[in-house]
């Protein structure tokens, strides 16, 4: 396994250089790696998914995008096994994650990567530290050998000077990427992505695009990226979801989505702010409230 | 009527939640117990916090022994002086310290000082997502983050309150001796003729341990269980020092009339 490590992050390390085209790929739909069936969810009396279906190609990026507050993260974090779904199957390998004892179930996530939002770097050690934790954790490798896979790791991000860096003293984009590289550090089967892009700047925004497709394509692996940034996110995905009002409203090759005739699809590709998703919150008539006095102050 | 039905209401749902999260605490307690054992492979996670949580504790514990110890010394004077007792003023001050004051005032300072700063720390790691994060990369938080962390809390607490109570004898020798002119050698000899090392330090000590085991729990449970917002975190940061000085002034009555009631 820990040539395996090396042989990948060299080869990462490689390809990176070289500055291929990002392209994306048709998926193979046939081999899933991960299978949600009639999976519902809810918060309180708030229902975040009704009874929806996934299949998640093992090799690819699978894109699952849709507005604000639709439970993209949520997803994520069932998928992780973090939260537990009120009805319904998420199978990952094969796994029922929902069905597995903890050791079995800490087994399966040794093989997930995942990347929040916030890039969630232990804050008390340094860059180079939070890319060697797993590594410390799950192996009995020697300190030399997890130099040398951290460093190749950082590397692979563009990270490798700042090793020593706290991570108070990274910008967000910087994290994020360091936060790649201790995500791949077990070389996963499958990375997650939450909200990769969000307050980037352009620059940091296109580094991100292009490491995400790269490292998926270097490693083979299954990644999926939650986001709303529609153009970012579809550049790079293979196939994508796009979920609203606890339910997927559609799905498909981007190619696909952009040529949509469903009235949703069309609303959140072109960033519409009326339509099927309305420009109003559900509220009374406005005269009711402004000349009534309904609203309570 | 409506209204009184609300006033129930919610007098019903603050009583449910106030239930639920006392089962959470213990659900949690359940949880740390036995991550504890793990501490003895890894005992440089233990010593990182012992530092943490006690060593940078030490001065406002110093220094507040001494005070104490000063002011108790002055205070045992003037009230012994009338009856020609002043000789017994080191027994005043070392049974109050080693029964009483070291232990419960140790245990305050250290809700206010270690206790507000565990719940600060672990909730935000909880708010910046580094313990979904850790749980993600197969790391077990309560392990690796909260069982040093409550072990460290643990064992500290009566070391303090033996310094606290050690500072504040020294302190009161100062004043009774050195400024009021009592004799040293009557000064320890009463001290030493009436403090019993099991009734009085030993329970000291069991005092202090359990106030400890009490204090630290509440902090690593509210830190654990907070709301991940900025509102969230202070009102635990404030639950963390209500909460464990309540319970450590109930908790002194109640071991109190257990240990010393004849």
């Amino acid at each position: 396994m820990h040539k395996q490590v090396q042989a990948h992050t060299i080869h990462a390390q490689i390809i990176i250089i070289s500055d291929n085209h990002l392209a994306p790929r048709g998926p193979d739909l046939s081999d899933t790696l991960i299978k949600i069936r009639g999976m519902k969810f809810s918060r309180g009396e708030r229902m975040i998914f009704d009874g929806i279906d996934m299949d998640i190609p093992r090799k690819g990026v699978t894109a699952i995008m849709g507005p604000s507050g639709t439970g993209k993260t949520t997803l994520l974090k069932l998928i992780g096994g973090q939260l537990r779904p009120d009805a319904g199957s998420i199978e990952v390998d094969g796994q029922n994650v929902h069905k597995l004892r903890t050791s079995q179930l800490y087994a399966l996530r040794k093989r997930m990567g995942m990347l929040f939002q916030s890039g969630a770097l232990l804050t008390d050690l340094t860059v180079f530290e939070n890319v060697a934790y797993p590594l410390r954790e799950h192996t009995r490798l020697s300190e030399g050998m997890i130099r040398q896979l951290v460093l190749l790791k950082l590397n692979a991000v563009g990270l490798r000077g700042a090793a020593q860096l706290m991570p108070s003293e990274l910008s967000g984009g910087m994290a994020r990427r360091v936060a790649m590289a201790r995500a791949i550090s077990l070389d996963p089967m499958m990375i997650m992505y939450d909200e990769p892009f969000t307050g980037q700047d352009p620059i940091s925004k296109g580094v991100l695009v292009k490491l995400i497709r790269e490292l998926n394509d270097v490693l083979d692996i299954c990644s999926i990226v939650v986001s709303h940034d529609v153009s970012e996110t579809l550049s790079i995905a293979d196939y994508a979801y796009v979920v609203s009002d606890g339910e997927v409203v559609g799905h498909g090759h981007p190619d696909e989505l952009n040529t949509s005739d469903s009235e949703w699809i069309k609303q959140f590709m072109d960033g519409l702010a009326d339509g099927p998703v309305p420009f109003h919150y559900s509220a009374a008539p406005v005269l009711d409230d402004l000349i009534a006095g309904n609203l309570k102050p | 009527m409506m209204l009184l039905l609300d006033k129930l209401q919610s007098i019903g749902h603050k009583a449910l939640s106030s239930l639920q999260r006392l089962g959470r605490g213990h659900m949690f307690l359940l949880q740390v117990l036995p991550a504890l054992e793990g501490m003895l492979f890894r005992p440089s996670l233990l010593i990182r916090q012992m530092y943490s949580v006690g060593v940078l504790t030490l001065l406002i514990i110093v220094v507040a022994g001494l005070f104490v110890g000063m002011v108790m010394a002055l205070q045992s004077y003037y009230a012994l002086v009338d009856f020609g007792a002043e000789d017994s003023v080191s027994v005043m001050l070392v049974l109050s310290l080693l029964r009483e004051l070291g232990p419960v005032i140790t245990a305050l300072l250290f809700a206010g000082r270690a206790g507000s700063a565990l719940t600060a720390e672990i909730g935000l790691m909880k708010a910046t997502e580094q313990l979904s994060g850790m749980e993600m990369m197969a790391v077990n938080p309560i392990e690796r983050v909260i069982a040093p962390r409550f072990l460290a809390g643990f064992l500290s607490m009566p070391l303090l309150a033996a310094i606290f109570s050690a500072v504040g004898v020294m302190g009161g020798y100062l004043v009774a001796v050195e400024l009021l002119g009592l004799d040293a050698g009557a000064f320890w000899s009463q001290a030493i003729a009436n403090v019993d090392l099991y009734h009085d330090l030993g329970n000291g000590m069991i005092k202090s341990a359990v106030f400890g085991f009490v204090v630290v729990w509440i902090a690593v449970f509210e830190g654990y269980d907070c709301v991940p917002t900025s509102d969230g975190l202070s009102k635990a940061t404030t639950r963390t020092v209500v909460h464990s000085s309540l319970a450590v002034l109930g908790l002194d009555f109640v071991l109190t009339a257990l240990m010393f009631s004849e």
